[in-house]
Formats: C-alpha cells, structure tokens, sequence
C-alpha cells in the first residue's frame, strides 16, 4: 500500500471555452433542500465533439443533463447555446433549440406501443381534424431504428413487453432521430447486453462522423470513454475535477483520480472538522 | 363503431397487440384455447362476456326482459352512469380519481335552476351551469397536479364543499326544472261507437322540444350517452389528448421527462369529467322535471358512475381503460338493476348483488391484465 498524500485534482474552477462551441455552461448551481447537486460547475461543449461525463453516483450529472435540457431550473449561473443566452422553459422549449435527451430512466410509456413511444411529443397527425396518423408513425418509427441499426421485430407491441436493451435502443433512437444538434445521452448503455451496446457505440461514432451533431454522455466504462469520446470531463463534490482531451488521459487516470476522491472522503470521514 | 374503435382494426389497439405475441406459428389456425385468451385479452372481454350472460339469465328467467318497454326502462338505469363513466374514465386512466362528480351531478341542475329562474333563457342557463362544472374540475386539477394533494383527498374536500353549496343555494327545497314541465291539453277525440260518431276527451302530456332533447324525451340521455361515447373514445384512441392521457398514467416522470405537460393533461381531463357529471345532473333534473337537494343519492350516483369504469376494465392504478368499457358496465349495472327489479328482488339484495358484481368483475379483470401481460412470460 503506498502512503501516498491525495492528489488535489485539476478543478476547473472558471468558465472554459473555445472558439468553436455549441453550448457554453457558466457557474451553474442547483441545490435540492440540504443537499448541493451541483456547485459552480463550469463546461463546454464544441461543435462535433462527443464529451464523456464521468463522476461517482450522486455528483450531479444526472441533474447537470437535466438543466441542459430544460427539465429543471438551476439556481443560478447561466447558459449559452450557440453563443447566445439559452435559458429553456421546457423541455419542448429545448427541444425546439435543438437540444434532445435520452434519459437515465429512458422516458418510456410502458402501456404505449414502440412507435408511440417513438413518437412522443412529435406526433404525426392528419388535417384538418387532428388524429393520430398511426400509419405515417409507424413507417418512421420503422425508419429511424432501422437506421440505428436496432432490430425490433414488432413496432405496435407495447414497450412493457420488450427486454432492458430494446427499451434502451428506442429511447436512443427516438432521441438521436429528433434532428436535434446537441445530443444528451444519459447512460445509453446502461441496460445493453455487449453487443447491443457495442451497436450503440458504433452509432455514436457514426454521428461523430457526420459531424452534424455535438453530444454529451454520460457513461461509466472507462474504456467506453476512451474508445467513443474526443474530451473527458469529470464531476466532484458538484464541480469538475478533471477536463482533459481522452488522447491525453488513460483509464489508469481516471481510475487514480477516483481512488483518491474515496480516500479523502474516507479520510474526512474518520476524521470530523480537525481544522487545520 | 365505438367498439371499432376500441379494440377491432385500429392499429393501436389492445386487439392487435395482445394476438399471438410470439408470432411464431402463423400458419396453423389457433387452438379453442387461444380463442379464449385472445377475447379475453380483448380490454372489455370479459365484461362483454358477463354483460351477455346476464342479459341472458334475465331474458330467460323473466317473462318481459326482451321487450320495448322493458328497453324503455332500463334506459335511465345505465345512460346516465354511460356519460358520466366516460369523465371517470379520463381521470383514472391518470391514476387520478373524482370523488366529487356527485356532488356535480347535484350542484350543476340547482345553478341552472337559479339561473333560469333569475330569466336566463334556457339553454345559456345550461352551458352557463355547466362552464361552473368546468371551473369545478379545473380546481380539482389544480390542487392535484399543481398544489400536490391527493385527488382522492381534493376531491373529497370538493365534495363536501359543493354538496354544502347546493344546500345553501337550495335552502334544502326541491325545485322544480325550468323548462321541464309537463302541459297537459284536453282534446277532443273523434270515436265511432255503433256507428254512431262521437267525440271524448282525452289528456295528452307535454314537454317542450328543450326537454326532450336535455332528457325528457325517451331516448335523449341514450342518444347523448352514445354520441358521448363515441366522441370520447376517439379521443381517447386516435388523439393526441388521449395519447398522453396513457402517457401520464403508465409514467407521469417519464411523460413530463417526453416534454408532455402534465398538468395540463391532468387538469383537463379533471374538467372534463366534472363537466359531464354536471351534464348528467341536468339531464336527470329535466327527466325528472323535478330536482331534489339528496346529498346522499347524489353519492351513490357518484359511485355508479365510478363503478361503471371499474366494471368496465378501467384500472384503478392507472394508464389503461376505455370509454367503451365504461358504456358496457353501466350497461351491466342497469341490467342487473332492471333484471333484479323484474324478478321483484327487494332492494336490499339489489345493493348486496351490486356489490357481489363489482368484486367479481375486478377479480376477472386483474385476471385478465396477467393474460394480457404474462402470457409471453415463458
């Protein structure tokens, strides 16, 4: 064991930028009750560049994706979108801007059919009396999993039936089909099977080199990281600890600066408010 | 058409979802079993089935049950419970419910009463009573989507609150229904008796147009229970009111997360489900030409009403029911209550069969829900 001090990391204490950004987060804030998700966290997103999100469970990425995509108000600091101000009122409201998600909990309706669900909230309806075009649904719905690559063998079967990486896979695509440019995958591969996320991967890259689109992910791998990310960024106590290129990082990093973020907590734990 | 659209070709519908899930063995025919599994799987499957049965029990065991006048009387017994089951529908399938459209039921006629009373004309009166019912479920909606309290708890509070308002506005009297009277004319009626022409006079009954169309004529609360109907499951099947009516029923987060705006769906249907009940109570108001301050009748119509949603396959916890559903329990409601009255039940054993049937029916259903559901569990 060595007896090795904890390594502060690399805080990223101010706003960060670069010429080219899509999206720009300054001082971003969010407390729930007694509880400080998110404390002055500073990032950027570059146009086509796919940023992995890391941090332990409970850091704030989760509620960081959801200020983005307007589900939840932060409490203060600001956003840019494009370089203008983006302050979304909803989550329709992001989606109009171009920003779309794919949730942790995956936004499913279990008693909908995969093409409703497909769907949702970008319905295809007839004129003048507005009903539901189901037949124009379900050839898109056929369309964009088709086109990720995702083999659902029925469409108007209700979601509730399908296993945790078909679920996921429709989520993904619903999202990555809503012509959006700024992508929020939160754990996409979080119920796959190695092969069924390996295809999500793939599809990643395969945005990545169109470069139309500019995504931020949430992941837990490290070498999934590594292999589908340009940038790392890593969440702590509600800032980022680390923002680094992954070409200039390694799992062996990453893991470090983890292992040290336990042993400090490890650390204070045993060893209440000693002061200096 | 209705029941078309509730389970027959649409493409959404449970119908076509629940046959043969696996599809692995198209080319053979389905077995007698299969059959049964998939009318079962059918949403109202099994109350169609047990709606059959009785009809056929009484129709069998009672001399008149088939007979026009017999369809004339059963008619008040489930209309209405039609209508308002189709309001009740809306909010359960949010996982929601209105203990208060009893209290609507009620409160709706007496307004409309003051109103028409005070020389508002007849039909401004009603959609004036019934724009207060609006008012009703969007504070029903209100405090259970945006304030966060229970419906069953809000509405229980609307409840009490509203009964206590007719009481109020009533002074406890019954009032007769503006618009509702019966006129009666003496004619004069040409006989031949022996070959000899002459004239008797007979008493025929009036009511104007405005009643028979709001109730009074024979078939008017049908003719509005289906029309109702139909209107309401098309919108539940093929809108996207209904689409996210089951989108915030199955998963309230994950529909909010989808962008759907969830009080707003909620408070909507709350609306619409107090209008109907309000509709119903004046309805009934003009049937009866006369309208009494019954809180407590007002309650068992209340949980009729409900009952026919539940009957009719309509989950309490949430994000599956149909309108139709709804139409057939309160079929099998009135038929119970028609066929046991022909067989001179008394009505204590009427309530005790009600209930009997109710706890029969849910027990099929959740029964059915595992077909639906687990068949492919393998």
């Amino acid at each position: 064991m060595a007896d090795q001090a904890p390594l502060p990391a690399e805080k990223v204490v101010g706003p960060v930028s670069a010429p080219d950004d899509v999206l720009r987060v300054e001082h971003i804030a969010k407390r729930f009750g007694p509880v400080t998700a998110l404390r002055d966290l500073n990032l950027h997103l570059r146009k086509g560049e796919v940023l992995g999100l890391l941090g332990d469970n409970g850091s704030g990425k989760s509620t960081l994706m959801k200020i983005i995509c307007g589900f939840q108000k932060q409490d203060s600091g600001n956003m840019f979108l494009h370089g203008e101000p983006y302050e979304p009122k909803s989550v329709d409201d992001a989606r109009t801007k171009g920003i779309d998600t794919v949730y942790q909990d995956l936004a499913l309706i279990d008693e909908l059919s995969v093409y409703h669900n497909l769907a949702l909230r970008r319905e295809s309806v007839h004129r003048p009396i507005p009903l539901l075009a189901n037949r124009e649904m379900k050839r898109r719905a056929r369309e964009a999993l088709d086109e990720i690559g995702i083999n659902i063998p029925r469409i108007d079967v209700a979601v509730a039936r399908l296993s945790g990486g078909q679920r996921q896979a429709i989520a993904v695509a619903r999202t990555v089909n809503s012509n959006a440019d700024i992508l929020l995958l939160d754990e996409p591969l979080a119920a796959m099977g190695a092969k069924e996320g390996a295809m999500i991967l793939d599809l990643v890259a395969r945005l990545k080199a169109e470069g139309r689109v500019s995504i931020i992910m949430i992941l837990h791998n490290y070498v999934h990281v590594l292999e589908a990310c340009d940038r790392v960024s890593m969440i702590q106590d509600g800032v980022i600890a680390l923002d680094k290129p992954t070409g200039e990082t390694s799992v062996e990093e990453l893991t470090e600066i983890v292992v040290n973020e336990y042993r400090r907590a490890r650390i204070e734990a045993h060893l209440p408010a000693s002061g200096a | 058409m209705a029941s078309t659209a509730a389970g027959g070709t649409a493409p959404s519908t449970p119908a076509k979802q629940q046959g043969d899930p696996e599809n692995s063995r198209r080319g053979s025919l389905p077995s007698g079993h299969e059959l049964l599994e998939r009318a079962l799987a059918l949403r109202e499957g099994s109350i169609i089935v047990v709606t059959l049965v009785t009809a056929l029990y009484f129709g069998l065991n009672t001399g008149s049950f088939f007979s026009t006048g017999n369809f004339k009387t059963l008619l008040p017994y489930f209309a209405p419970f039609a209508i308002m089951g189709a309001g009740v529908v809306f909010v359960m399938i949010l996982g929601e419910i209105d203990l208060s459209i009893g209290a609507t039921y009620l409160f709706a006629p007496f307004l409309y009463y003051k109103l028409a009373h005070a020389g508002f004309p007849l039909v401004p009166s009603v959609i004036v009573a019934l724009l207060a019912c609006m008012v009703v479920g969007f504070i029903n909606g209100f405090f259970t989507a945006v304030v966060g309290i229970s419906s069953f708890v809000a509405t229980l509070g609307m409840l009490f609150t509203l009964e206590g308002l007719t009481l109020i506005i009533s002074h406890g009297q019954p009032v007769a229904t503006p618009g509702a009277e019966v006129t009666s004319t003496t004619v004069k009626v040409p006989h031949v008796v022996n070959g000899v022409h002459i004239e008797l006079t007979e008493t025929v009954n009036h009511v104007s147009t405005f009643a028979k169309v709001f109730g009074a004529g024979t078939y008017s609360e049908l003719i509005w229970a289906i029309v109702i109907v139909i209107v309401l499951q098309i919108l539940l099947t093929f809108t996207r009111w209904g689409l996210y009516t089951v989108a915030v029923g199955s998963n309230k987060l994950g529909a909010a997360e989808a962008g759907v705006a969830v009080k707003l769906v909620m408070i909507r249907n709350f609306m619409m489900c107090s209008v109907l009940g309000g509709f119903v109570g004046i309805l009934e108001a003009v049937r009866a030409s006369s309208v009494q301050p019954d809180t407590a009748g007002a309650n068992e119509i209340l949980f009729e009403a409900i009952s026919a949603a539940v009957i009719g396959g309509t989950l309490m916890a949430g994000g599956s029911g149909t309108v139709v559903g709804a139409f057939i329990g309160a079929l099998f409601l009135g038929i119970l209550h028609d066929g046991l009255i022909l067989k001179g039940v008394n009505a204590d054993y009427l309530l005790f069969y009600l209930g009997l049937a109710i706890i029969l029916a849910m027990t099929i259903n959740v029964y059915v829900q595992r077909a639906r559901r687990g068949i492919s569990r393998g």
